[in-house]
């Protein structure tokens, strides 16, 4: 919050020499890219935009970091400059205060005990996991992945349809061989198994396919979206459980729809297959 | 019957992206003009109630903004939070302070305006948290200092209304009292102002107003309202990205399975259609036959999958609405006839581009060589 008080207003600065070394601060890659700053640049700053200079100061840009994956911040936009921490009390006239501590422990199972002690103590803050903290923070991407799933399961059920529609119709326009099949001996469960044999084999080539143009598409979605909000977040992530389920749902679709559609065929006289 | 089902989930998709893709930036448009503001001043390098930074000097920016002929009205509008001690417990809200003769940010739902310095208007989420009803008299208190649980401002306040805010997200608890009340809470916010809302005479070009402000007052950002919806566009450039991706794909979908179903019709019908063409039947009616078959399917799919559409949109704007901060006027989902028009459109096209490939082997067959397969068949 203490840095997002401050709407840094860094202007390059022109001014005479100062008395005292001037203190460094760290600006974010695309902060440095918009500003055209370079470590080693002098910048005036102040915590209010267009603020005199008696109210501003000068400092030395010391790092140009590169800011860590933040779901809550991902779309914003914002810069970000960090600063000592006595520099941006004095700046923005916070006093000797802070917004948060983040506290480590010796060892991970201390921090219960530890909050409780606390929060037990606690006179004017309360203490919280941090995990706790990324969930609440994460509330945008929770709902974005409630989304996702919604649409997964709708493109899901529009593939089955497509799928089984394909298959039907391809086993369908092969029943003049099946019946030339059936007319030469061939037994219907042969038929049905070298059907459904074939249509496995479709479906497990066809969802290899996939995995080979999601992954293809995946690398594509994060390349666009890791420049478009300068995140270094992943926006598509290819597991091996997501590509277990792709296949087997194609294979137990196309494996349903060659039964159904040989059952169909194999159950029809063969004359009639021909249309006599 | 599968088929036309098939055909109808890629229309219920295309609907629903076609709408994704339009439907937020018209909804926030439509929000945007609902109270015929043009112009919107928030501190500089921010957006409207981004951050808790202000904008001093109040009066000066109006006699600046006066100063232009083609101002008709200006909203200052200053944003706080509140802690209402109600029963046993502490209730947070957000509040902001407003002129109520010149308003643009609530709807009075029941009750009275906020027009004296002792009235609060609340609405139902606050209400419901607190618990009160029209005419109690709530202990507001601003300025809470967690350190040493003390409040810089405090007072009694009537609820006077019942409001609906514009720009308020579903579960946000949110009040209004007239900005000087709320400046007399907070002194240390005395003639400061998180927003300004202006509104343009008619006629005039609120990109000349805005650029006019932007000269004369350094330390706000103006926003009108194209450049609102560009940033909009930008932050949620991701949902429209993907409804156009879907949209291509479920298009794409819907004239695949169109076309194979009609190839799978032309190829067991090629006796029939060699019979047709051996009788005299042109190669122009075939192809219009041929055609109609992929358009009629198309269309049987699209109005099947118009419903479908409508009733998965409102489930995904559903989840969609629980974006943390999302005002609830909000629809990702927007319906709208040009919309569904554009879906059905551009299905009933691909039907006619569906149908094109079957439609040229139905025409180009060879009579003779097909009617001696069908007979030996």
């Amino acid at each position: 919050m203490l840095l997002a008080l401050l709407p840094v207003a860094l202007l390059l600065q022109a001014s005479a020499p100062l008395q005292i070394q001037p203190r460094t601060i760290a600006v974010d890659e695309a902060f440095a890219s918009k500003a055209h700053l370079h470590v080693g640049d002098r910048v005036t700053i102040s915590s209010r935009a267009g603020a005199a200079a008696d109210s501003a100061e000068t400092a030395i840009v010391g790092a140009i970091v590169r800011r860590g994956a933040d779901p809550s911040e991902v779309a914003r936009g914002d810069f970000v400059a960090r600063m000592h921490l006595d520099q941006i009390q004095r700046l923005s006239g916070y006093g000797d205060r802070v917004d948060r501590f983040a506290i480590g422990t010796r060892s991970a199972t201390d921090i219960d005990s530890t909050l409780a002690r606390l929060n037990h103590v606690a006179f004017g803050f309360r203490a919280y996991r941090s995990r706790d903290i990324a969930v609440e923070t994460s509330r945008t991407f929770q709902v974005v992945s409630r989304f996702h799933r919604a649409i997964g399961v709708i493109t899901i059920v529009a593939s089955s349809v497509f799928l089984l529609c394909i298959m039907v119709l391809k086993v369908d326009e092969r029943r003049r061989d099946i019946a030339a099949l059936r007319l030469m001996g061939i037994s219907r469960s042969s038929v049905v198994q070298s059907i459904v044999i074939e249509a496995a084999l479709v479906a497990v080539l066809g969802s290899l396919l996939g995995v080979v143009i999601a992954w293809a598409a995946s690398l594509f979605i994060n390349w666009h979206y890791q420049a478009l909000y300068r995140t270094p977040l992943h926006f598509s992530v290819i597991t091996p459980p997501i590509v277990a389920l792709a296949v087997g749902l194609s294979l137990v679709l196309g494996v349903g729809a060659g039964l159904l559609a040989s059952l169909r065929l194999v159950r029809t006289a063969p004359l009639a297959l021909f249309g006599r | 019957m599968l088929a036309v089902l098939g055909v109808a989930i890629a229309a219920a998709m295309l609907l629903d992206m076609v709408m994704l893709a339009t439907g937020m930036r018209e909804s926030f448009r439509e929000l945007l003009v609902s109270r015929g503001y043009d112009i919107r001043l928030a501190p500089k390098g921010t957006l409207p109630f981004d951050t808790d930074a202000t904008i001093p000097g109040v009066s000066a920016i109006i006699a600046t903004l006066r100063s232009n002929p083609d101002v008709r009205e200006i909203s200052p509008v200053l944003g706080g939070s509140i802690h209402i001690s109600a029963r046993d417990r502490d209730v947070s809200a957000s509040i902001i302070g407003i002129n109520p003769t010149v308003q643009g940010d609530y709807e009075l739902l029941s009750g009275r305006d906020v027009v004296s310095s002792d009235a609060i208007g609340a609405n139902d989420y606050l209400l419901a948290k607190l618990g009160a009803r029209l005419g109690d008299t709530l202990a507001v208190a601003t300025g809470y200092d967690p350190q040493t649980r003390t409040y810089s401002g405090q007072r009694r306040l009537v609820l006077a209304g019942r409001v609906k805010f514009l720009y308020g997200a579903a579960e946000q608890a949110g009040a209004v009292v007239k900005r000087e009340t709320l400046e007399a809470m907070n002194p240390d916010r005395t003639d400061r102002a998180s927003l300004f809302m202006v509104r343009v005479r008619k006629g005039a070009n609120p990109d000349s107003v805005r650029s006019w402000i932007e000269t004369r007052i350094p330390n706000v950002t103006a926003i009108s309202i194209a450049t609102a919806i560009a940033e909009v566009d930008f932050r949620l450039s991701y949902f429209r990205q993907l409804a156009f991706i879907l949209g291509a794909v479920s298009l794409f979908v819907g004239f695949l399975l169109v076309t194979t179903l009609v190839t799978v019709s032309v190829n067991e019908r090629a006796g029939e259609i060699a019979v047709m063409r051996a009788i005299g039947v042109s190669r122009a009616h075939v192809v219009q036959q041929v055609v109609l078959e992929g358009v009629a399917i198309s269309l049987a799919g699209a109005i099947l999958g118009l419903g479908l559409g409508l009733v998965t949109a409102r489930y995904l704007n559903a989840i969609l609405s629980a974006f943390p901060g999302l005002p609830m006027a909000i629809d990702f989902f927007l319906f709208q006839a040009k919309a569904a028009w554009a879906a059905m459109g551009l299905l009933i096209a691909a039907g006619i581009g569906a149908g094109i490939y079957p439609a040229w082997r139905a025409a180009s067959l060879p009579i003779a060589e097909s009617l001696r397969r069908e007979a030996i068949a």
